[in-house]
């Protein structure tokens, strides 16, 4: 049953079957994504919590495409600026453009789609959350349709907001999958030097390969510790006792890691350490990376240009 | 009966040969703890030292000097005729190379390649000859097949030796290390062993380990509360008791003697004790064995997520009461036999608690019936004080307050910790946190008792100590060890592992007697009882001269 | 939680990315060159315990810790979450590269505050400190949460709806990352007690703490 108010809004009663057939249409996506998570849960842990066990980002990154023989520094800096284009979309045939372009760059790149699936799944929490929030919630437009589900005829489903919100996840998605070819192509040092050159500070560079190191370090200690817990009957719960233990865990850990400092400096030190981290000068970007950046972006500027200009009459 | 430094060196080699010279050197820590006292010392080119002393007595602090990590307070200290200042400081950074315990300080660089490739390029050297001195040691180590891996995809003994070619790479005059058996089993200690015994330089070794000092050092350094204590050769060292015994590092309580023949092995036919299966055609099973076990695992196998296999086939029955111990080489699925007991892992086959069949429920109260003590205490304890520590299993038991407050109380005793209460367990020594994560366990009363590599890392007066305490305990105990002394001294029953599977079943002295299995498995003790014997021949004839 | 890419308008991320780069570069001068490997080791650590969930209910919540790690390093700790966060969103996809400037003022700011916040009051007794690190644990999750919010409302009206959620949503974290917080600063007061003194840079330059007294 379809009424036209007087402010032209358009606002369409559902019955209960199309709205279960609706509801269904954006479960679909959200399902998915849950699904995603579920089984990489499934995959990663036995029991109890979820583990997110660190991925190794360059393990791929022997092979041979597109990606894996773009000079880092070029395929960094121009990937990024067009993420930066795609976050700039607003309707939403362009992001769904953006999100076909970054699925062929993924299976271009010839490399697992696992680790890009778990990328879509990490954000799934956050995205959801937009996609059941924002319908019920956007500001009305003149003109717009409103969805009213049997039940909840107080809170207008607003099919704007819906494809705002839509819109979002399909942006992230899009950028999301461009990760992988991105920074899973090049080894982690080359990929991570490569961002020294288009402007981060080189220290920085250096503190972020040093914590990664540390990362899988202070993972093992903390499973470690956690499996000597267990057997000692820990159980998590929502209570007190869990939270201090929790944080005598977590001490523990800042503490150990403290010490450790001290240690790992003196280390470096004794092979020679000056302050900097020895680089050999890497490969010069040729003109065939630069093309390849610049097609990226020209790819960008068009889905931009698109949209913004004014359509025609 | 203290000698005073450099007797040795009397007959020691050329001074043209001499690269360090210290004089009086002391050192004081900022919080007041005055670390050295009046050090004279000299190092040669050549010299193979063993650094000795109890913890705390300054080797470490020492050996900081020598490499320049420390700035010099008062005294001297030359090296190749050169004062020490800022200037000689990297020099000595480079030229000193010193392997601290953990490999994972020295491992800070993403792959085991830019590890090793750090130190050269430091130094200013060209890619190709980085990159060529870089392959050759990880070839000497063995580990060019790892080259490009990061360095959490290692074993312990493989990070230990990929630590040590990082130092090697940069050619250094003088090798130090700082416990370098720590942790490691008795076949990466040989590797190790065999490593150094390559190396051309001067070495320089803090260690608990005797045996293995003995083998590749000549000169024994004792230090004792900041001071040189002795100064003489390891020979020297060794065959005189009172001094070993007065620097904790006595070690002759564990003399234990393994001659014999080497006897055939029992073969395949095991046993169960509880009807579960039919007996297979090819009548490997033995008949019945009487007594009602603890426990029994019965062609139990257990493959972790990505595929690689734990266990398989593992058939124990583990009587009430008896002390058994496991040994095999590392990856030998001990550990992973650990943790199906405890629980942690989920196998496949039979497996029988007490004569119930194991469930889903029995299985999440596993923990309640098995203790257990890892190798390294700091994965096991986190609580800031002792009497917390041990109530801590307890308390997740939800028992009684005042039950607690008993059972703590108990397990402080039988550890002989009584009165350690409200000390912090992090500030304990090795030898006392052991003892106090025994304690952490046996405060739940258990009913087995599982010990990881107990003795490892600990000196020997807490060994001793420890074997004391152990032997006190009478639940099941099941020890995982590499340690030949603790399994003839506690254990009746010997099981060896080899490739996740169990391959000996037998009493201990049976065990003992089977040089072939401990060669085949990398076990060398039999090596280890020559040394020690020697060992004991040296310290008779030093008692029958003083007499 | 964090924001992800394509959320917020391309003005909005930009902007925050100048404000952190900003950040950084005063980190950087102010921080000493050889305190930058500790900090990053700390790092590791603070990236690890963020990994971990705690139950609450049927669901489960993992720590934000941007007051902890304003009161372990102080002015270091924004350096260190930006990392961590730069981290999180190359590994794990937990914000993005388009939002990370973003997340780093979300994170980054609060653990500022709370660090100075934290050593102001946090006097010398067990209890004074236990107080000021829930105090810190709990502001630190309130201000990142109300920071979170800031950012959906100046992205539009229709962003509303998802800010008020997230500031509710944030609301038993504050109070289990107060919780976790004291017992945190307590064990640590007790056990290493210096480590609260002041951040890693000042920690014993060279002249280190009698490291014989670790050996096992």
């Amino acid at each position: 049953m379809t009424e036209i108010l007087p402010e032209s809004r358009i606002i369409i009663h559902l019955s209960v079957m199309a709205s279960i057939w609706l509801t269904s249409l954006v479960v679909l996506p959200v399902a998915l994504l849950t699904a995603i998570t579920f089984l990489r849960k499934k995959k990663t842990q036995q029991k109890g919590q979820p583990d997110w066990s660190i991925p190794t980002l360059d393990n791929h990154a022997d092979r041979n495409s597109f990606f894996h023989n773009w000079n880092p520094a070029a395929k960094v800096a121009s990937l990024l600026l067009y993420c930066f284009l795609i976050v700039s979309l607003k309707t939403f045939a362009c992001s769904v453009t953006a999100l076909v372009i970054s699925l062929f760059a993924v299976y271009f790149s010839k490399l697992p789609w696992l680790p890009s699936l778990q990328r879509l799944a990490a954000m799934s929490g956050f995205l959801i959350m937009f996609l059941l929030v924002i319908p019920f919630s956007s500001r009305e437009q003149p003109g717009e349709t409103l969805l009213i589900f049997p039940l909840l005829s107080r809170f207008p489903f607003h099919l704007n907001g819906f494809f705002l919100a839509l819109t979002i996840v399909i942006k992230a998605c899009a950028i999301a999958l461009l990760m992988e070819p991105m920074l899973g192509t090049s080894s982690l040092s080359a990929t991570l030097q490569g961002f020294t050159r288009i402007g981060v500070p080189v220290p920085i560079i250096q503190m972020i390969l040093l914590t990664h190191r540390y990362i899988f370090v202070f993972h093992q200690e903390m499973v470690r510790m956690q499996r000597s817990m267990k057997v000692r009957g820990y159980t998590a719960r929502t209570d007190v006792l869990t939270m201090k233990t929790m944080g005598n865990f977590f001490g523990m850990l800042f503490i150990s890691s403290y010490d450790r400092t001290q240690k790992v400096y003196e280390a470096m030190l004794c092979r020679g350490y000056k302050g900097i981290f020895p680089t050999f000068h890497t490969r010069e970007i040729s003109g065939k990376d630069l093309a390849k950046g610049g097609i990226w972006i020209m790819i960008g500027l068009v889905l931009l240009l698109i949209e913004r200009l004014p359509s025609a009459p | 009966m203290h000698l005073s430094s450099s007797d040795y060196h009397l007959n020691g080699p050329a001074v043209a040969d001499l690269l360090f010279a210290i004089e009086g050197l002391s050192f004081v820590y900022p919080d007041g703890n005055q670390a050295l006292t009046d050090i004279a010392l000299s190092i040669s080119k050549g010299d193979r030292i063993a650094l000795v002393g109890k913890n705390g007595s300054g080797k470490s602090t020492l050996v900081k000097h020598l490499n320049g990590l420390l700035p010099l307070q008062s005294g001297s200290l030359r090296y190749r005729e050169k004062k020490t200042g800022p200037s000689i400081q990297s020099v000595l950074r480079q030229e000193i190379g010193i392997l601290f315990q953990d490999p994972e300080n020295h491992l800070f660089c993403n792959t085991i390649f830019e590890n090793v490739a750090f130190g050269p390029m430091n130094q200013g050297r060209s890619r190709d000859e980085v990159e060529e001195l870089v392959r050759g040691c990880l070839e000497t180590v063995g580990l060019s097949h790892l080259m490009y891996k990061p360095a959490h995809l290692l074993s312990y003994g493989q990070k230990k030796r990929a630590a040590l070619a990082s130092i090697l790479v940069m050619k250094p005059e003088v090798l130090i290390l700082d416990e370098p058996t720590a942790n490691l089993d008795p076949k990466q200690e040989r590797i190790l062993k065999e490593l150094l015994a390559g190396f051309p330089g001067t070495l320089i070794i803090i260690d608990h380990d005797l045996l293995f000092l003995y083998d590749i050092c000549e000169r024994a350094v004792v230090l004792a509360d900041g001071r040189i204590h002795h100064d003489y050769s390891i020979r020297e060292l060794v065959s005189s008791q009172n001094s070993l015994k007065e620097h904790g590092l006595d070690f002759t309580f564990r003399f234990a003697c393994c001659g014999g023949q080497h006897k055939p092995a029992p073969t395949s036919p095991h046993q169960h004790y509880h009807f579960s299966h039919d007996h297979g055609k090819n009548g490997a099973h033995a008949p019945a064995v009487p007594e009602a076990p603890i426990l029994e695992l019965q062609h139990f196998n257990y493959q972790y997520p990505d595929g690689t296999i734990g266990i398989s086939d593992i058939n124990l029955i583990v009587y009430p009461g008896e002390t058994l111990a496991v040994v095999g080489e590392n990856g030998a699925g001990k550990s992973t036999l650990a943790a199906c007991l405890l629980g942690l892992n989920h196998g496949e086959g039979y497996f029988f608690s007490k004569g119930k069949k194991m469930d889903c429920r029995l299985h999440r109260a596993l923990w309640r019936q098995v203790g257990m003590v890892f190798q390294n205490t700091a994965d096991q304890l986190f609580c800031p004080s002792c009497w917390e520590e041990v109530a801590f299993g307890p308390q997740q038991m939800k028992l009684p307050a005042i039950e607690i407050k008993e059972r703590v109380a108990e397990a402080l005793h039988s550890v002989q910790l009584t009165g350690y209460e409200h000390r912090i367990p992090l500030h304990l020594s090795g030898g006392e946190r052991k003892r106090l994560a025994i304690a952490a366990a046996l405060s739940m009363h258990p009913e087995i008792l599982l010990l990881d590599e107990p003795t490892a890392s600990l000196d020997p007066k807490s060994q001793e100590l420890l074997l004391k305490i152990l032997e006190k305990l009478d639940m099941t105990k099941i020890i995982i060890t590499h340690d030949m002394f603790f399994i003839r001294n506690l254990s009746k029953r010997t099981i060896v592992m080899h490739q996740g599977r169990i391959i000996r079943d037998y009493p201990t002295p049976a065990f003992l007697a089977d040089k072939h299995i401990q060669a085949s498995n990398g076990l060398d003790y039999t090596y280890k009882n020559t040394c020690l014997e020697e060992i004991m021949d040296l310290q008779r004839n030093h008692t029958a001269a003083a007499g | 939680m964090h924001i992800s890419d394509g959320v917020l308008p391309t003005t909005i991320s930009l902007a925050a990315y100048a404000a952190t780069a900003l950040g950084i570069g005063l980190s950087l001068k102010i921080l000493r060159q050889e305190d930058l490997p500790k900090i990053a080791v700390v790092t590791s650590s603070f990236f690890v315990a963020s990994l971990i969930h705690l139950p609450l209910g049927p669901t489960s919540v993992h720590l934000l810790l941007p007051g902890i790690v304003g009161a372990l390093l102080g002015p270091a700790a924004f350096l260190s979450i930006t990392i961590g966060l730069f981290l999180q969103s190359i590994l794990f996809q937990f914000g993005g590269l388009t939002a990370l400037g973003a997340n780093a003022m979300m994170m980054g700011l609060p653990a500022l505050f709370c660090g100075f916040l934290f050593r102001a009051i946090r006097g010398t007794t067990l209890l004074t400190n236990t107080v000021a690190g829930a105090v810190a644990g709990g502001l630190g999750t309130l201000l990142a949460a109300t920071i979170l919010a800031g950012f959906l409302y100046t992205s539009g009206e229709n962003f509303f709806g998802v800010a008020k959620l997230a500031l509710v949503a944030h609301i038993p974290v504050i109070i289990i990352e107060a919780a976790v917080s004291a017992f945190i600063i307590s064990f640590i007061f007790r056990v290493k007690p210096e480590m609260l003194h002041s951040a890693p840079r000042q920690q014993h330059g060279i002249t280190g703490h009698p490291s014989d007294h670790c050996h096992d």
